[in-house]
């Protein structure tokens, strides 16, 4: 490591003015990534969880009817998905659990009891079991008048879409954030090869190779980007935090947690060495190109 | 060691300041270069020092042509020669240790080897007590003797010294161009580019004679009283 980031002996780049800021732009950007890559992983979460758990589950959906006997059109229902093969449980959902449901949408309300809202069912579909769902509605929707299937399908497909858009657009985001990285980081090599032309041509007089050069380069630019990446890093971790405990606190259940899982946290956790990775590889080109432009 | 064949040499797009130089030192000759400002002789050093690639012709060194040399090749040909620059170029953030421990650094050299040997050669150029001083707080002439410690440090075949003297007083001149003769008779070989005919006409080398660009030979007795300061 300490050769890794080695001090530039002879160069000095230390005490250049023109990198002093570079970390700070460098924190401003990991920030960023490291934002994005929390929000890429808690969304790539967030959609299996919701597949996971819609797959094998679906819901009937028994409309009100004020005239109807619901209670009786809920136990038919019932009797009827039980005995159909493939279908592990099926289960009412009373009328209170639906209000609860629902609070999160329309607020804990007394007025919510007259409100005319279906009648649900919860349905677990047995594992590995083959069931025409098609064929299941159609005869429900015969045996019970107003009865409905539903299998989520049309809307974890719209969330799954939303999901991954968004998760594209993080990904492109990344992309950005490291390419405007490496031209900061280009901009600041060229600045200190020219400031530093007088001092390059004595080392190259005096035998240096072009690899001795580059290193001092490398080590100090690296140096620059893992210490740059670091703050950014800790300061987005934060932000991850206190946006986890607003949501939290809404209590609202259409948006997950966080989590970013543990392939999240890795990827964080690498985010400052594989910055300090990607300036190095950049300014090993940078140099290296420039120098053999030189005798 | 070192042959030129009808070298020209131009800046760029600008004009040959150096055309058709053809020359031949023998290894442990010692040479003196010297013409009016504006010759060509800076020039002439830069390609020796493989700082610059010639326009034209060949140049050889130490048995290998300059321009078939790879970009690889030339740190370890640079390591066989030594260069004293007229305005020092020591580095002022390294000490005089330091700054003549360089080549011996960048050639690999271990840590304990170095100190004891660069310790050894700054006693011998008279600056044994300024091994940690840093070049601005050193005189003209201290620098130029650091300079050519790091020069020779690497025991180079061929040195190559632009104006040594000029920065000095004329004893210590002296004794500079003794160390100079000293290198000399141990093998090395020297060309010393210098206006002070005074100091070529005392130890009666060889002369390079660099005029608008072209190079005779010259015996000491041809050389002029002194040089115009209008080049032209």
């Amino acid at each position: 490591m300490i050769q890794f980031f080695g001090k530039s002996a002879e160069l000095q780049l230390e005490k250049d003015a023109s990198t002093r800021y570079l970390p700070v732009v460098i924190a401003a950007m990991i920030f960023l990534a490291a934002l994005s890559i929390g929000g890429l992983f808690a969304l790539s979460n967030a959609i299996s969880d919701w597949s996971e758990t819609l797959t094998d589950n679906l819901t009937v959906e028994i409309a009100f009817d004020p005239a109807a006997d619901l209670d009786k059109k809920v136990t038919d229902a019932v009797a009827l998905l039980s005995a159909t093969p493939g279908v592990a449980n099926a289960r009412p959902i009373e009328q209170d659990e639906t209000l609860q449901l629902l609070e999160p949408f329309l607020g804990k309300n007394a007025a919510l009891g007259g409100l005319p809202i279906p009648r649900l069912i919860e349905v677990i579909i047995a594992e590995d079991s083959a069931i025409d769902l098609a064929a299941l509605n159609e005869k429900l929707t015969e045996a019970v008048p107003g009865a409905r299937l539903d299998i989520h399908r049309p809307w974890l497909d719209k969330m799954v879409l939303l999901g991954r858009s968004i998760q594209f657009l993080a990904a492109g985001i990344m992309l950005l954030i490291g390419c405007v990285t490496v031209i900061i980081v280009i901009f600041a090599v060229r600045t200190g090869l020219i400031m530093h032309s007088e001092v390059i041509q004595v080392l190259h007089l005096i035998g240096a190779r072009d690899n001795y050069i580059a290193e001092q380069f490398q080590n100090y630019f690296s140096r620059l980007s893992f210490l740059g990446a670091l703050p950014g890093l800790i300061v987005a971790i934060i932000v991850m935090f206190i946006f986890n405990f607003l949501v939290g606190s809404l209590e609202a259940s259409m948006l997950p947690p966080l989590s970013v899982g543990i392939e999240g946290v890795i990827a964080l956790l690498l985010l400052p060495i594989l910055v300090a990775l990607l300036t190095r590889y950049t300014v090993r080109r940078v140099v290296l190109k420039s120098l053999r432009r030189m005798m | 060691m070192v042959r030129f064949e009808n070298v020209g040499m131009r800046y760029g797009l600008g004009p040959e300041v150096l055309r058709d130089i053809s020359f031949h030192l023998r290894p442990g000759s010692f040479h003196f270069l010297t013409g009016p400002t504006g010759a060509g002789k800076s020039s002439l050093l830069k390609l020796l020092a493989l700082s610059h690639r010639p326009s034209r012709g060949l140049v050889t060194l130490f048995n290998k042509e300059v321009s078939s040399l790879d970009r690889e090749d030339l740190p370890a040909m640079r390591r066989k020669i030594g260069v004293v620059y007229q305005d020092f170029r020591l580095l002022d953030h390294l000490s005089a240790l330091e700054n003549v421990a360089l080549p011996l650094k960048i050639a690999g050299a271990k840590n304990s080897q170095i100190y004891q040997h660069v310790a050894e050669l700054l006693e011998w150029v008279g600056l044994g007590r300024q091994v940690d001083a840093k070049p601005p707080t050193l005189s003209g002439g201290e620098k130029q003797r650091v300079a050519i410690a790091r020069a020779v440090i690497n025991r180079p075949q061929l040195l190559i010294a632009d104006e040594p003297t000029g920065s000095m007083d004329a004893e210590m001149g002296l004794r500079l161009m003794y160390l100079f003769q000293e290198l000399n008779k141990i093998g090395t070989t020297v060309v010393v580019a210098t206006h002070d005919l005074e100091l070529i006409k005392r130890f009666g080398n060889p002369v390079m004679y660099l005029k608008d660009g072209m190079l005779t030979t010259r015996a000491q007795d041809d050389l002029p009283a002194q040089f115009s300061k209008d080049p032209a």
